[in-house]
């Protein structure tokens, strides 16, 4: 928790020299938003007033926008976001216990984040390559053709035994 | 315009190009059913109910949204059209409780209406799982998310109209609901209670909270609220002779289907068990219950034989700003025929006598010159010594949206921080009392750099030459120095203000109470003739009034200087006029002010004294000398609805009624006449102001000749040149929507056809020092050691002086106790931390009350709400009057502040 606050703060001057960029436009709320995602992996909560201001919107607009899309966070995520995928094909191919290992290995429950800040988990509904079924994504990469094996050396190969 | 035809439901109509099938099609008296579709909000067709077909491309289409087109055929209640509508309320009803048995919301919900009119029982789809409500401490609101169909009235109506923009759609899909940032209790959020949202909810998702009735009532009386001077037409809801909800009214020019929180909620006071009921006669130190007969005829012998023992001038009258129109005329007219005196002032003589005679003097126009609405238009927005927020919320709501949707620019000038601070372009914070300094200087820039009106100030204005030799002075370096503003900023705000085509300036008491109030006023009007500002669609001058009346109360003549209308008591040929009408002879001698038959009383000239209404103990500065004044009065009575501080020092206490038992018209701080209806039948034995003056009148012998309202306003209308056409519009039915805008008002040209610049110059304020009539004694001598400014003004959930709003369980509840603000820098140094106790002490007076710690106040400034009874503000005050206006200054006194035993418990107090 405190940690997460020493970020945000950190932060804070940070993005409001991003939203001095956009100021007084508000058709780019989310651009703007996406800029901040990029840069920081998620949206404090504490800017949303600053955008609010600097947008001139109601800063319960922009939560509005914000909680509307999937891809905008509010919480902090890992450095590398895994994502697996628990659409119909991954499914019969035995994408839950992928998944069961997966959250084995990393420790945490899917929408949850690993205390070093290294991993966030997610699932996803699909992510458009049921033929190499059942699938994972790390950041930009994707794996498929899962097996347990697979899982440990990946999570090896990225620092994890 | 060319006008567009289509075919509705077989029949052909036509109307405006950018006009809706749905706008059309109410026109043409065809009903389509909505939801989240209002008149005063942007259409976003979200419930899709009012769905219709067009026949030619088999398009279904949300006729909120949809323009008409030329030819367009289109069908509103096809079987086609039907079905589809039905699946869409089933879909709505799944997602929603089988509650409307135990529902308050009843017959008023929107959803059930439509459900029953088109036979939807039970819907037959798979129920969907509902959200929790939220839970919530404050009095007002109430939420169910369960029950919300996200229409979106409650998100618009916040947004558009309150301007508060506390809630907004959270999450997505089954989850979705309006709901306030961090999803936290609307008292955690900018809401301001207003209660627009939930007049507005077609559900029972947003209810009234703590509500004396939970079902819906059979009658509805549209009339005007009692509190501020924005005058918001209002609509109370009766239930057995009780007013059980008040909702915005139809009559809507004003306040465009919103209200404020004392509106929505502080009519509570109605019903007060403190309302008196029956006449009271102070007999060995307490009162006892006595007939009317009684006590109006020892009213009326006691103020006979004062008369006749130490003539007419021992007598005065303390009119009322709260009362109405047809109150106040009969008033002045008792106490200049029946009594034979000019001692008559009203309350808000206080605070706008600056106004009366600095505008007077400059545009020959003692009051506002423009509508509200016409605001909205203005490009540039000068706000000044005013919180419209708190005082005049719906000036505040208008100036919000203008700068929030129409894209003007507002120069705030206010050292504190204020709700508007977030919406200014230019926020100046000159030290208190210096705003002539401010004004003078933006006039000066104004004219170094040519930025003046040429024409309008060659064609229509005089005395321009004076004025501009005055100023010469007045550099923004010199304004500087005084002010503390800087003196780009001070150039920057002329040259805004002066760009501007229409540009407008509102004032509150913030001017008007200071020492120097009717030389601000000067300024400023200086400031709009200089720029051609008078007249002009969305340009003008704005003085708030604080009270209901307090305009209708000067027009009526309740003032010691004027008869109705404006004309001058010392004016034989006005007077004349009213002689021959009333069949008296008037004195001509200028009355005593409100401030001088105190004054006078305490020295013994004044020895009997008729108030109505009004609360000088808590309302006049120097709380003790007014008591004493009034103790030392032979006789006293006070007309009330409550047993009020002043009311408690009186010889006999009369029972009057609250606006919701009578009939007739307030004028607003616009100068629009606005209808009073009665809603109940008056409490107890009480009765209205207007049946006690004219049965007192009876009593005394010199009966006025008046058997009803109707005749006092056929007279008013007679007499009073401002209200010509007034007793028509008042034979409106209540059912006819468009009250006239009725003579009262500024007509856009200048009364004189001219305006005149008054050459007005910054004088310090000298703390503590008298400067009233020649001769008088100070009260008090100088002292050293009070090195705070204080500042007073009005809070949004309290009014006045309190005596309604702290009689108002819900707004009582919310906001219970006074505070007194200090900054974080003040408070450190002298060890005081939120909610300590603490002392304020000024030169004449003390009190204790919380301290609450705020950011936004200049170093050496704190700040109080006047309107607790319990720590009288005023009180503080030593009487300095305004040289012209003879008006007190209660904006800003000299005090200090300490602590006050042992450091509190740092619970918040939810206020403001
Ligand atoms: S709370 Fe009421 S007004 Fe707001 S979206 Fe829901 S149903 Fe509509
Ligand atoms: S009560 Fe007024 S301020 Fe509060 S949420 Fe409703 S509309 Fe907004
Ligand atoms: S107090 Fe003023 S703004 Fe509020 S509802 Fe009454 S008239 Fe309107
Ligand atoms: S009323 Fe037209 S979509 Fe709701």
């Amino acid at each position: 928790m405190a940690k997460k606050k020493i970020v945000a703060q950190a932060d804070l001057a940070r993005i409001e020299t991003v939203i001095a960029e956009y100021q007084n436009e508000r058709w780019a709320l989310l651009p703007l938003l996406e800029r901040i995602q990029q840069e920081f992996g998620f949206i404090p909560p504490s800017s949303i007033g600053l955008i609010a201001k600097g947008l001139r919107l109601f800063p319960a607009q922009v939560q509005g926008v914000i909680t509307f899309y999937a891809q905008l966070y509010t919480t902090p995520r890992g450095k590398n976001i895994v994502r697996v995928c628990r659409g119909t094909a991954c499914h019969v191919r035995g994408g839950k216990t992928i998944l069961k290992l997966v959250k084995r290995h990393l420790g945490i429950q899917e929408g949850e984040i690993t205390p070093d800040f290294e991993y966030s988990l997610e699932t996803v509904a699909c992510i458009g390559c049921c033929a190499l079924a059942p699938n994972m994504v790390i950041n930009r990469n994707i794996y498929g053709r899962m097996n347990p094996k697979k899982v440990a050396l990946i999570f090896g190969q990225h620092g994890r035994q | 315009m060319q006008s567009v035809t289509i075919t509705l439901d077989g029949r052909e109509v036509s109307g405006y190009p950018g006009m809706t099938i749905l706008e059309l099609a109410r026109e043409s008296g065809i009903n389509i059913p909505t939801l989240c579709y209002d008149p005063h909000l942007s259409s976003i067709g979200a419930c899709r109910v009012c769905l219709v077909e067009n026949e030619q491309s088999g398009a279904l289409l949300a006729s909120c949204v949809t323009p008409i087109a030329p030819g367009m055929v289109i069908n509103t209640h096809s079987p086609r059209v039907t079905g589809h509508r039905s699946t869409i309320v089933k879909l709505m009803l799944a997602s929603h409780p089988d509650s409307c048995l135990v529902c308050d919301k009843g017959n008023r919900c929107q959803l059930r209406q439509i459900a029953s009119d088109m036979g939807i029982g039970l819907s037959e789809f798979q129920r969907i799982p509902q959200m929790a409500a939220i839970e919530e401490v404050n009095p007002f609101i109430e939420r169910d998310a369960s029950k919300c169909i996200l229409c979106a009235k409650c998100i618009r109506a916040c947004q558009e109209l309150a301007v508060e923009g506390a809630i907004d759609y959270f999450r997505r899909g089954f989850t979705a609901k309006p709901a306030t940032l961090n999803d936290l209790p609307l008292e955690d959020s900018e809401c301001s209670f207003c209660g627009t949202c939930v007049a507005l909810c077609p559900t029972g998702a947003l209810m009234e909270k703590e509500r004396a009735y939970r079902g819906t009532t059979k009658t509805a009386t549209q009339t005007t609220c009692p509190f501020c001077g924005c005058g918001c037409s209002i609509c109370l809801e009766v239930k057995d002779n009780h007013v059980v909800r008040v909702t915005p009214g139809k009559q809507d020019a004003v306040n465009h289907g919103t209200l404020c929180v004392r509106g929505s909620y502080g009519c509570d006071f109605i019903h007060s068990p403190d309302r008196l009921t029956k006449p009271l006669v102070k007999a060995n130190e307490s009162f006892e219950e006595v007939s009317w007969e009684q006590a109006l005829e020892l009213a009326a012998t006691e103020f006979k034989r004062i008369k006749d023992k130490h003539g007419p001038d021992s007598l005065a009258v303390l009119g009322s700003s709260k009362c109405t129109n047809e109150e106040n005329y009969l008033l002045q007219r008792f106490a200049r025929c029946v009594l034979g005196t000019n001692n008559i002032d009203n309350g808000s003589s206080l605070y706008n006598a600056a106004t009366r005679i600095g505008l007077g003097t400059s545009i020959g126009f003692p009051g506002t010159t423009n509508y509200v609405s016409a605001l909205e238009e203005s490009e540039v927005i000068i706000a000044i010594g005013a919180d419209p927020p708190s005082s005049a919320p719906i000036v505040g709501y208008t100036i919000k949206r203008a700068v929030k949707y129409k894209g003007a620019k507002l120069i705030l000038i206010d050292p504190r921080r204020t709700k508007l601070s977030s919406f200014a372009y230019l926020w100046l914070r000159p030290k208190v009392g210096t705003d002539v300094a401010l004004l003078n200087s933006l006039a000066k820039v104004i004219i170094d750099e040519g930025l003046l009106d040429e024409e309008f100030v060659a064609r229509e204005t005089d005395n321009f030459e004076a004025c501009t030799k005055t100023l010469e002075e007045y550099s923004p370096e010199y304004a500087e120095a005084i002010t503390g503003i800087a003196s780009k900023e001070i150039r920057a705000a002329a040259r805004l203000y002066a760009a501007a085509s229409q540009a407008a300036i509102v004032y509150g008491s913030g001017i008007t109470q200071h020492t120097s109030g009717t030389d601000s006023v000067k300024a400023l009007a200086n400031l709009a003739i200089l720029t051609g500002n008078i007249g002009r669609r969305g340009g003008g001058i704005y003085a708030l009034q604080r009270e209901n009346n307090a305009q209708g109360a000067c027009d009526m003549g309740a003032l010691p200087n004027f008869l109705p209308g404006y004309q001058n008591v010392s004016d034989a040929q006005a007077r004349r006029k009213f002689e021959d009408r009333w069949g008296v002879s008037l004195p001509a001698n200028p009355g005593l002010t409100a401030l001088e038959i105190v004054e006078q009383a305490r020295q013994g000239k004044i020895a009997g004294l008729y108030i109505i209404g009004e609360n000088p103990v808590l309302s006049f500065p120097h709380s003790s000398l007014v008591t004493q004044a009034l103790t030392s009065l032979d006789f006293m009575v006070v007309q009330d609805m409550f047993l009020t501080e002043t009311a408690k020092l009186a010889s006999v206490v009369l029972p009057a009624t609250s606006f919701a038992e009578k009939e007739g018209t307030f004028t607003n701080f616009e100068g629009r006449v606005n209808q009073v209806r009665k809603a109940i039948e008056p409490l107890g034995q009480s009765l209205s102001d207007w049946e006690i003056i004219l049965r007192l009148a009876d009593k005394m012998g010199c009966p006025l000749p008046f058997s009803s309202l109707q005749q006092v306003m056929d007279e008013v209308e007679e007499l009073v040149p401002l209200y010509e056409g007034y007793a028509d519009s008042q034979r409106l039915h209540e059912d006819e929507l468009s009250i006239r805008e009725a003579g009262r008002s500024y007509r856009g040209q200048l009364l004189r056809g001219f305006a005149r610049f008054s050459p007005v110059q910054y004088t310090p304020h000298v703390p503590r020092q008298i400067r009233g009539r020649e001769g008088k004694a100070p009260f008090l001598e100088a002292k050293e050691g009070y090195p705070f400014t204080l500042l007073t003004g009005t809070i949004l959930y309290h009014f006045g002086t309190g005596t309604r709003s702290s009689r108002a369980w819900r707004l009582k509840k919310f906001s219970p106790q006074s505070f007194v603000e200090i900054g974080e820098a003040d408070a450190q140094k002298l060890g005081i931390s939120h909610c300590d106790k603490v002392s304020v002490i000024s030169p004449v007076s003390k009190l204790t009350t919380i301290a609450k710690i705020i950011d936004g106040l200049p170093e050496g400034t704190l700040f109080m709400p006047i309107s607790f009874p319990e720590t009288p503000v005023n009180g503080l005050f030593d009487i300095t009057l305004d040289p012209e206006a003879k008006t007190p200054s209660l904006k800003a006194c000299n005090v200090r502040i300490e602590r006050v035993g042992p450091h509190g418990e740092k619970e918040d107090s939810r206020t403001s």
